[in-house]
């Protein structure tokens, strides 16, 4: 499962980042270390991009690099 | 006030002399507060110029404690020492290389956890460093308990909660910098732990290091280096001349690789996140239950499926309102004392004097009119930057760019493209200055590029003359056609930039969307002042000579008696064959249209000479009185700022768009039905609207990236593109019969 499966309103736990190079780099800068509970708080109106509730702030990414980001379920 | 000032020094005893001056950077998080920390710090004192080399705003301030001189440098906010936009960049460099005396980070207190993480960079650059825990007000409100003398210790640096907004902490920060930046004890500053594998990998290259010489040594502390080099690090390996599969490299991490399946950089990475969150764990209670925050509540609407759109809409109608409407009349007021009473009292003056006529004329035709050029578009850019302004510091830019990314997006750009674009209507000049928001280099110069197919208001004349002579029945079908015609090319034009200029891979949206805040009055007026100063100054000059060329154009060879035979009008009628086959082809359109370079709604006035050309002095009617007029300015002015409180509240029918004004007198407009049909007129308006910007958008683009390429690219660009499509208009229209 990935992040872009995600419901609105669910979590997930990060298991890996499928993602290389500075951008890898950047998400992990942000927060997006394995281990840490992603909330998916809402998708933007058109549909794109996804806003997340990580490490105790928003963060909004596209689906195209949520998709990237492997989770496991929370409930 | 919830802070106390507490009287502990902690460096009683500790040697120290009295320094001179010293720099302190102030480094942190995006949003944290420290350009307002600064502003609490050094009161009004800001200077902005751009780091060297690249465009991006330098903010600096000096000033003076207890006989010392301090200089705080605002650093861009950074997640990371590991740099991913231009911006982080600057800041990395800085840090690294300048090695200021002091670092005052600054923390968001509501979110220690990602502050922390880069904290814990912070101390391996083993610079003196102290936190400052900022937004405390918040974080009381949220009901966190923060144990700061606990995270003081844990960290071995200076904590020092502060409330920038309301400059509380802020003094006992200043003391504590000072005594830092003088103390020469070294402090033991907390040292992060990778773990003994890499540890031992540490030791063994800072010795590696040692061996090798002085040239390694010299980019940084070494342990930091050492880490640096274990994550692999590009832009240290480059500094240090390694290359990705030099020996040295393999060696030091080639077991450590082996050791741990995955790749050093997320070890590193996660480790210090994990130490992150203990440090969180130790020094801050939360409260058992979360209140639903007020950021929340507003998104829930703001962000809102249905409402996000139609809300995010309403505010830019409502800032594009605003912007317009309380710049128009300073802008009128501006032209009207310009082009008034400041242009015949100079001729009065000079005349007076006995200067010849050609002198006269060059003052007021064109030293004074490029005055007037520059100034009437100071309101604008002020008001501008004062709202864009806050919506950046008030948290709505970010949510703004969540709303529209998926539409920008699709032609390349990002999310916060859509307001400068969306300005753009109003005026380009601005516009271009608001593409600052785009942190992305390549995101910023494809927006700029397209700002000029929005058709602003100074290309409305030129339609309202035309749609007045050809298209009265239907005015505002064909209007919407030419604004239409615009969005539709800028998309086209966007998708294939994309496609060329600017392939490869589009840069990704990640963005932190940062609770809602109330900026500062003191913030939002040194931000515009300082943009506005900088037009006023840097642009302003280019213009004014622009202008005097252009006067010379028009006035060369000494003693032309009508345009025609001036250099411009030379250049018109060389240049008019190439408009034929656009349906336009005379000296006279040709002539506007260079003109209309300056200013596009100049094309009407260039046209009112060049068809009606008129005996000369209609210009000198009774001139009334100098004290007279000196009393006119001073209402007008008044006038003005009561028209701009009144436009603010009246809250339809934006002042540019009206339609009853038509524009040009009916000897023009006699000429125009002789020497236009409506093919051409429609062919002659797309082309307005498509055909270089005036030259004042192209000098504010030189400005906000520093070169003139992006300048060139658009002049080239947008000449083929009119020529193009008016082209197809005429032609094809007479194809099929319009004509
Ligand atoms: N409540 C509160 N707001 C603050 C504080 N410091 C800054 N702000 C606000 O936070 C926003 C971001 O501040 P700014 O100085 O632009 O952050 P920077 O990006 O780090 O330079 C602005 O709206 C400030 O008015 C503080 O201590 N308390
Ligand atoms: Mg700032």
């Amino acid at each position: 499962m990935t992040l872009a499966d995600v419901k609105p309103g669910q979590s997930g736990k990060i298991v890996k980042i499928q993602i290389t190079g500075a951008l890898k780099r950047r998400l992990m800068d942000m927060g997006v270390v394995a281990g840490t509970v992603v909330r998916v708080e809402k998708v933007a109106p058109l549909g794109d991009p996804l806003e997340v509730q990580i490490k105790s702030y928003q963060l909004s990414l596209r689906k195209a690099e949520a998709d990237k980001i492997e989770v496991e379920a929370v409930r | 006030m919830i802070i106390e000032e507490e009287k502990n020094k902690s460096g009683q005893g500790a040697a120290s002399n009295h320094r001179a001056s010293f720099v302190i950077a102030v480094a942190g998080n995006p949003n944290a507060g420290k350009s307002t920390l600064i502003n609490a710090m050094a009161g009004a004192r800001l200077q902005v110029g751009n780091w060297p080399g690249v465009t991006v705003e330098k903010k600096s301030a000096e000033f003076e404690y207890e006989g010392r001189r301090i200089i705080l440098v605002d650093l861009p906010g950074t997640y990371s020492l590991s740099p991913y936009s231009q911006e982080e960049v600057i800041a990395r460099d800085y840090l690294v290389h300048e090695r200021p005396d002091v670092i005052i980070n600054v923390v968001d207190a509501t979110n220690l956890e990602r502050n922390l993480y880069f904290t814990l960079q912070l101390l391996e650059l083993e610079i003196p460093l102290i936190v400052a825990l900022n937004m405390y007000d918040e974080a009381g409100q949220k009901g966190f308990r923060i144990d700061t003398a606990k995270m003081a210790s844990m960290l071995g640096c200076a904590v020092v909660p502060t409330v920038a907004t309301r400059r509380e902490g802020v003094d006992r920060l200043i003391e504590t910098a000072v005594e830092f930046a003088e103390s020469s004890n070294r402090r033991e500053m907390m040292a992060v732990s990778y773990g003994e594998d890499i540890e031992k990998a540490v030791r063994s290259i800072v010795e590696d290091m040692k061996q090798h010489g002085a040239e390694l040594v010299n980019h940084g502390p070494s342990r930091w280096q050492a880490l640096k080099i274990i994550e692999t690090d590009e832009i240290v390996l480059d500094e240090m001349g390694i290359s990705a599969d030099d020996n040295f490299l393999k060696q030091a991490t080639h077991h450590l690789s082996k050791a741990h399946g995955e790749d050093l950089e997320t070890l590193l990475a996660d480790t210090r996140y994990a130490l992150a969150a203990g440090l969180t764990r130790e020094a801050l209670k939360k409260p058992e239950t979360r209140k639903r925050e007020l950021t929340e509540r507003i998104d829930a609407i703001v962000l809102n499926r249905y409402l996000g759109i139609p809300i995010f809409l309403f505010f830019m109608w409502l800032i594009f309102k605003l912007t317009f409407d309380i710049a128009g009349p300073f802008t009128e007021w501006f032209d009207a004392v310009i082009s008034g009473p400041l242009t015949h009292w100079s001729a009065a003056v000079m005349t007076l004097a006995g200067a010849p006529d050609w002198a006269i004329s060059l003052v007021t035709e064109g030293v004074i009119a490029g005055v007037g050029a520059v100034l009437i578009f100071l309101p604008p850019i002020f008001a501008m930057m004062f709202f864009i302004t806050f919506l950046e510091g008030s948290g709505y830019m970010a949510r703004a760019a969540f709303v529209m990314d998926r539409m920008m997006h699709a032609i390349g750009l990002h999310g916060k493209s859509f307001i400068p674009l969306l300005l753009g209507f109003g005026c380009n000049v601005p516009a271009v200055y608001a593409t600052r928001t785009l942190e992305n280099p390549r995101d910023k110069a494809l927006t700029a590029l397209l700002i000029p197919l929005m058709s602003c208001g100074a290309r409305l004349p030129v339609y309202l003359l035309f749609v007045g002579v050809f298209f009265s029945a239907y005015a505002g079908t064909v209007l919407w056609s030419l604004y239409i015609l615009g969005i539709i090319l800028a998309v086209m034009v966007g998708w294939i930039f994309k496609k060329t200029l600017f392939r490869g891979e589009a840069p990704v949206f990640i963005m932190e969307l940062p609770p809602y805040r109330m900026p500062t009055m003191t913030s939002l007026l040194i931000h515009t002042w300082e943009k506005g100063k900088h037009y006023l100054i840097k642009a302003g000059t280019f213009i004014l000579a622009i202008t005097i060329c252009i006067w010379f154009g028009l006035n060369l060879p000494w003693g032309v008696e009508s345009k025609r035979d001036s250099y411009l009008g030379h250049i018109g009628q060389a240049a008019a064959p190439v408009f034929a086959p656009l349906g336009f082809g005379t000296w006279e359109a040709a002539s506007s249209l260079i003109t209309g370079v300056i200013a596009k709604e100049i094309v009407v006035s260039t046209m009112g000479e060049v068809y009606t050309p008129k005996d000369g002095d209609d210009k000198e009617k009774n001139a009334p009185s100098v004290s007279e007029e000196l009393k006119q300015i001073g209402v007008s002015f008044v006038g003005a700022v009561g028209k701009a409180v009144g436009n603010v509240f009246s809250t339809f029918g934006i002042a540019t768009i009206s339609m009853e004004e038509e524009e040009g007198t009916e000897s023009l407009k006699t000429a125009i039905k002789k020497n236009f049909t409506p093919l051409s007129a429609y062919a002659f308006m797309a082309f307005v609207l498509l055909y270089v910007p005036c030259f004042i958008v192209l000098v504010a683009m030189r400005h906000e990236f520093g070169t003139w390429k992006w300048a060139g690219v658009t002049i080239a660009y947008q000449s083929v593109l009119a020529w193009t499509v008016s082209f197809i208009i005429y032609q094809g229209g007479t194809l099929i019969g319009i004509g």
